[in-house]
């Protein structure tokens, strides 16, 4: 950290309004900025208050009339609340855990392979489903598993089988949303840990194998406490999302209509947006919406707290 | 000792040849299956399913879209002037808050950075922001509402900042020395050496834009201001819409009752997709070393 | 220093919160404002006899359907627009609700309270008009302003007529009270292949089982029944069932969702409300049968991820039926497959022929209303006037231009030019709320045989009993939230028998149903149509 001669003392000791002038080509040059996340994120916040009305179009957010937490009632009269809550959380637990545990097994894997060219190429595959739509996973998805003529359906044909419906066995589903976010994200998220391990001292790894440690040893004593940091950093950020759900993804792979996978597959985004949707719902929407959001804050919160007990450096604000 | 050794490793590298191997097989598998569909006949799908190799090898389906190309020119269209100015506009707004919000000595760093940061950690939700943006800002129907709200993402806002930070502050102080302004100090010194950073941004906004469809959805759907929408979102409507896969091929004089469905959607997927993925090798690099900043010091 | 930051942090942020709070509250009132004093001005004006056409305007019509892409369309506006423009100094352009989820978009249109939006179409019974009108998505139409602005209209209603038309002593909608039509629904199969099963005439959901399984085991590369298993076809084809089997009469109006699940007893019990969804087994016996026919095939495994054009897959003879109405029938179907697949001889059965279970297509069936923050409210208004009772535009908005469109024999009825095909030209204005019995010209392309299914549907049919009920949701909005909720998730999957156990399910449906408040609705129902008597 470099400080200036003047140190950041005297900057405190000027006036508010000093400050202001001082800077005030550096604030406006932050003003674009600003101006599109007041238009586009602060001021629909108010509108939130949708979820304690009986909304009328006509009559608008505010003059429409006040009804406290009826609007939420419904979240527990449907006893979706429950369902959605532990969806969100446990497909974003599957994703983070499986995510990383394949993401760093790939990384070193990949850090074993002396090949270059084959290391590029492969590497290069598995960046490719990063770059394509949530639209066209579920198109390639709905042609690997439907019925009618999905190469699964192919497979069991050619194996003298009879063709599983897979878009009616919602057991299923789990393990194919879990599989589809791992194929699209996998390429992405170990080039994070490929270039961690690359970061490892050369001379570190020479002296261990000098000493006679097997290739087993160095993944295990040093490129994966070297890691450790990384890993963290990673989790905290994922953790701060859990309960934000990919919408793309479940949405397009599930479909707009196929109630028979919603048990399984159902997380808060889909069902505020058929809430949306099917009732034409503001209120019961935005209340969905509000729950997410709180219950998210707090999640977000608490586990910054924690982090912050353990050790501060990696605590995010 | 040394021949145990040995026998690991080359165990080890060549689980490792394996599995990375079948991973990237299993990568690239569905693009196969896609590209095969899609030059297959239609009754040879619907009778024995999608194969790796294509059924009956027609380009009937690519044909048909040849014919009548106008729907599919005009969503490429909206999409490639969305994405280059897009990615233009948004990456200058990016780099500049990025950039101030690093100085330090900028007081308001903190404070702006928090403004920004905190709409990560609450939103409105999706209600109260689909009634603001048709009901108050009036952009139903309208390609700004697709184009604004991808400008920019607080995450990327960090990003860029990261990178700003690799910028010794001895050039700003410099530039200071000559007299010269903040805006003038970023446009003229820093800019050029945020180049790598600039790539590496530019393509997470490029992608976004490309890949868009959500919004279009929300908000470019039956409004008859809209002619072409964005691809993805094309691509959306001629998959799940019979009427829009009808309409794709309006003028062409194909009874309708006879279209290839199944090729038709893959041929237009691979349209649709193409130009991305034939791209992406060349900027991978940039990719990789946006996403190590910042990853590792975010 | 982390402290103070930290501080500082807090204070912005409250500040941020309430600036936006603050910026955001101000702009919602200009906005507010604004609308009161547009409906004072409009008020202001309407009082002014005289009318005021001096400055040009483009009046915005939502109808329903697919924004065609033949170019037929922008060529007949533009002629009608030059008429319009020389008459009324005013232009038309469509705004296209389509298809896909097409009441969602509807009501989402209508909810976003677009000020753009001049005229739209709506209905009772199958669009949500009642609703809407207590949501304030239309302007209420004063006597006067009808009476200046739209006087033919006006004219041709009658004040009963009126009355169906108007809540809380206002009018919001004009309806279509001119117009001859059955929309009443049903399954419109292939009668060459009927008649190779031995089935003279499908008239119950047993024979058309039987009719499926013919196709199933006889025709090659055919799918029974082609249909996409969205919620929208779900419903219909349980209300279908519903109709056929019973003598329950639907109430119209009072949405769960996508789904309808109130009805009348009977016609002459019309006032005892009841749920075939949960009351009764015919509901059950109805999953029972579905399961049987997913179970054999007659439509695709993966009908929920499914979406097809059922009806261009029926004329092109790759579906075996599709579930639509009389309307559509006589004027597309059956006589499109004359031409397309000859010796086809389309039939109807209609969901109403075993039970005799029929209501008359009501005036509301297709009604115009205006939206209520319009700009040009009394432009729109002698725009519509035209488009109802002005022979020339009439002919625009319905057929299109004489000669490329259609064509008028000998015999003075309306034909189309050769080479014309339905599927590929048609004008799709889809101008369906000011039809006009005076106007319209005989189609002689429409099937001829729709004489006889009229008069059929004559010896049974009743008028709606409930023209004057209009229910108001306030009491139990949140059940009805709820219940939507259950409808989405099992309707469509009982109807299209993607379930084990279908006794199972439907009771599981009627557990869940209740708990989310079934009774409450059924009682403030009864209440409130008792109340309207």
């Amino acid at each position: 950290m470099k400080k200036s001669k003047n140190g950041q003392k005297q900057v405190i000791k000027k006036s508010h309004w000093k400050k202001i002038t001082d800077s005030k080509t550096l604030l406006l040059m932050c003003l674009p900025a600003i101006a599109f996340f007041i238009v586009f994120f602060y001021c629909p916040l108010p509108g939130a208050y949708i979820a304690f009305t009986n909304f009328n179009y006509k009559a608008g957010i505010f003059k429409s009339e006040f009804v406290g937490f009826d609007n939420f009632k419904f979240l527990l009269n449907s006893g979706s609340l429950w369902l959605l809550t532990r969806n969100t959380i446990l497909y974003n637990l599957a994703f983070i855990i499986l995510g990383n545990i394949l993401q760093i097994t790939i990384a070193i894997l990949l850090n074993e392979i002396k090949n270059k060219a084959f290391r590029k190429v492969s590497q290069t595959v598995m960046f490719l489903p990063y770059f394509i739509s949530a639209v066209l996973v579920g198109l390639l998805a709905f042609n690997i598993l439907n019925y009618e003529f999905g190469f699964l359906t192919t497979l069991t044909k050619f194996f003298g089988k009879n063709p599983i419906s897979v878009y009616q066995t919602p057991k299923v589903w789990p393990v194919i949303i879990v599989l589809a976010q791992l194929w699209q994200q996998t390429g992405y998220g170990s080039i994070v840990y490929f270039a961690a391990i690359c970061g490892i001292d050369a001379e570190m790894i020479e002296a261990a194998q000098v000493d006679g440690a097997n290739i087993l040893a160095k993944i295990r004593y040093i490129i994966l406490p070297s890691l450790k940091p990384t890993i963290i950093i990673l989790f905290l950020f994922a953790i701060g999302g859990i309960m934000k759900g990919n919408f793309g993804l479940f949405y397009n792979l599930v479909g707009s209509s196929n109630a028979t996978l919603w048990p399984y597959t159902d997380i808060v985004e889909t069902y505020v947006y058929r809430t949306l949707m099917n009732n034409f719902n503001f209120p019961n929407a935005s209340a969905v919406g509000l729950y997410q959001s709180f219950f998210g804050f707090v999640v977000v919160m608490v586990s910054n707290w924690i982090v912050r007990k353990i050790d501060k450096d990696y605590a995010l604000f | 000792m040394k021949i145990k050794n040995d026998n690991i490793t080359i165990l080890v590298h060549t689980i490792a040849y394996i599995l990375i191997g079948l991973f990237a097989l299993a990568c690239l598998l569905p693009f196969l299956l896609m590209i095969s569909a899609s030059f297959s006949n239609e009754t040879m799908i619907n009778q024995t399913g999608i194969g790796l190799i294509p059924k009956g090898f027609t380009t009937s389906a690519y044909a048909l879209i040849f014919k009548v190309p106008k729907m599919i020119i005009g969503s490429y269209v909206v999409t490639i002037t969305m994405t280059v100015f897009g990615t233009a506009f948004g990456l200058f707004i990016i780099a500049m808050t990025g950039y101030c919000l690093q100085r330090k000595d900028f007081p308001f760093r903190n404070v702006i950075s928090f403004f920004i940061y905190f709409t990560t950690l609450f939103s409105a939700g999706l209600a109260p922001t689909y009634l603001w943006i048709t009901k108050y800002l009036h952009l139903k129907g309208s390609y700004l509402s697709v184009f604004l709200q991808l400008l920019m993402t607080p995450w990327l806002i960090v990003l860029m900042k990261n990178f700003a930070k690799s910028v010794p502050f001895e050039i700003t102080e410099s530039g200071k020395i000559d007299g010269a302004g903040d805006f003038k100090i970023f446009t003229a010194l820093i800019l050029p050496m945020l180049k790598p950073a600039l790539a590496t941004i530019g393509l997470f906004l490029a992608l976004g834009y490309w890949n868009e469809w959500y919004n279009s959805m929300l908000y470019l759907s039956s409004s008859s201001s809209i002619k072409y929408y964005p691809l993805q979102y094309y691509l959306y409507r001629i998959i799940t819409q019979a009427a829009a896969l009808k309409n794709s091929l309006a003028g062409s004089n194909v009874n309708p009752g006879t279209i290839p469905t199944q090729s038709l959607k893959m041929a237009t997927a691979v349209l649709a997709t193409g130009p991305i993925i034939l791209l992406y090798p060349f900027v991978q690099k940039y990719f990789i070393s946006g996403i190590t900043v910042g990853a590792v010091k975010g | 220093m982390k402290k103070l930051v930290k501080k500082l942090l807090a204070v912005i942020l409250t500040g941020a919160m309430l600036l936006s709070f603050v910026a955001c509250g101000s702009e919602t009132e200009d906005t507010s404002t604004n609308l009161s004093t547009n409906s004072s001005t409009t008020a202001q004006t309407t009082e002014n006899s005289d009318i005021d056409t001096s400055e040009h305007v483009t009046v915005k019509f939502v109808v329903l359907g697919n924004r065609p892409t033949n170019g037929r369309l922008e060529a007949m506006l533009e002629k009608l627009n030059a008429v319009l423009t020389e008459k009324v100094n005013a232009e038309l352009d469509l705004q296209y609700v389509e298809w896909a989820d097409w009441q969602t978009q509807y009501n989402l249109l209508l909810a976003s309270g677009d000020d753009s939006i001049d005229l739209i179409t709506t209905a009772t019974d199958w669009l949500d008009a009642w609703p809407n009108v207590k949501k304030g998505s239309f302007m209420p139409l004063s006597e006067d302003m009808l009476k200046t602005y739209a006087p033919q209209t006006y004219a041709s209603v009658t004040a009963e007529e009126w009355e169906k038309c108007s809540y809380d002593g206002e009018i919001y909608l004009i309806p279509e009270n001119h117009y001859t039509q059955y929309t009443n629904h049903g399954i419109i199969y292939r009668g060459d292949w009927a008649k190779e099963a031995n089935l003279a005439a499908i008239n119950n959901f047993t024979d058309l089982g039987k009719y499926f399984q013919y196709v199933k085991d006889n025709k090659e590369n055919v799918i029974p029944w082609d249909v996409s298993g969205t919620a929208a076809n779900g419903n219909a084809l349980a209300s279908g069932y519903i109709q056929s089997n019973t003598d329950n009469i639907l109430i119209e109006g009072i949405p769960i969702g996508l789904s309808t699940l109130f009805y009348g007893t009977s016609k002459d019990d019309a006032y005892t409300v009841t749920s075939p969804y949960m009351v009764g087994t015919t509901f059950e016996e109805f999953a029972l049968m579905m399961k049987e026919w997913a179970d054999a095939g007659y439509w695709r495994e993966d009908v929920l991820n499914y979406d097809g054009d059922t009806r261009e897959l029926l004329k092109a003879g790759a579906s075996g039926a599709e579930q639509h109405h009389t309307q559509t029938y006589v004027t597309d179907d059956r006589p499109n497959m004359d031409i397309k697949l000859p010796g086809s001889e389309a039939q109807f059965y209609s969901f109403s022929e075993p039970s005799k279970n029929l209501v008359k297509t009501s005036i509301t069936h297709g009604s115009l209303a205006v939206g209520a923050n319009s700009k040009h409210a009394q432009r729109a208004l002698m725009v519509y006037d035209l488009l109802r009772n002005d022979e020339e535009c009439y002919r625009y908005i319905n057929y299109g231009i004489e000669g490329s469109d259609y064509i008028i024999n000998d015999a003075g009825e309306l034909d189309r030019p050769d080479g014309w095909d339905q599927s590929i030209d048609a004008l799709e204005s889809n101008f369906w709320c000011g039809r006009n019995d005076d106007l319209e010209l005989v189609n002689a392309r429409y099937y001829k045989g729709s004489a006889d299914m009229y008069s059929n549907y004559n010896t049974y049919a009743i008028d709606y009993p409930y023209g004057k009920f209009v229910f108001d949701t306030t009491n139990v909005s949140t059940q009805i939230a709820a219940m939507a909720d259950v409808c989405a998730s099992y309707i469509p999957r009982i109807a299209f028998g993607k379930v084990d156990d279908p006794k199972a399910m439907v009771a599981e449906f009627r557990e869940k149903l209740k708990a989310a408040g079934y009774e409450e609705v059924l009682n403030e129902v009864q209440t409130q149509l008792n109340a309207s008597k």
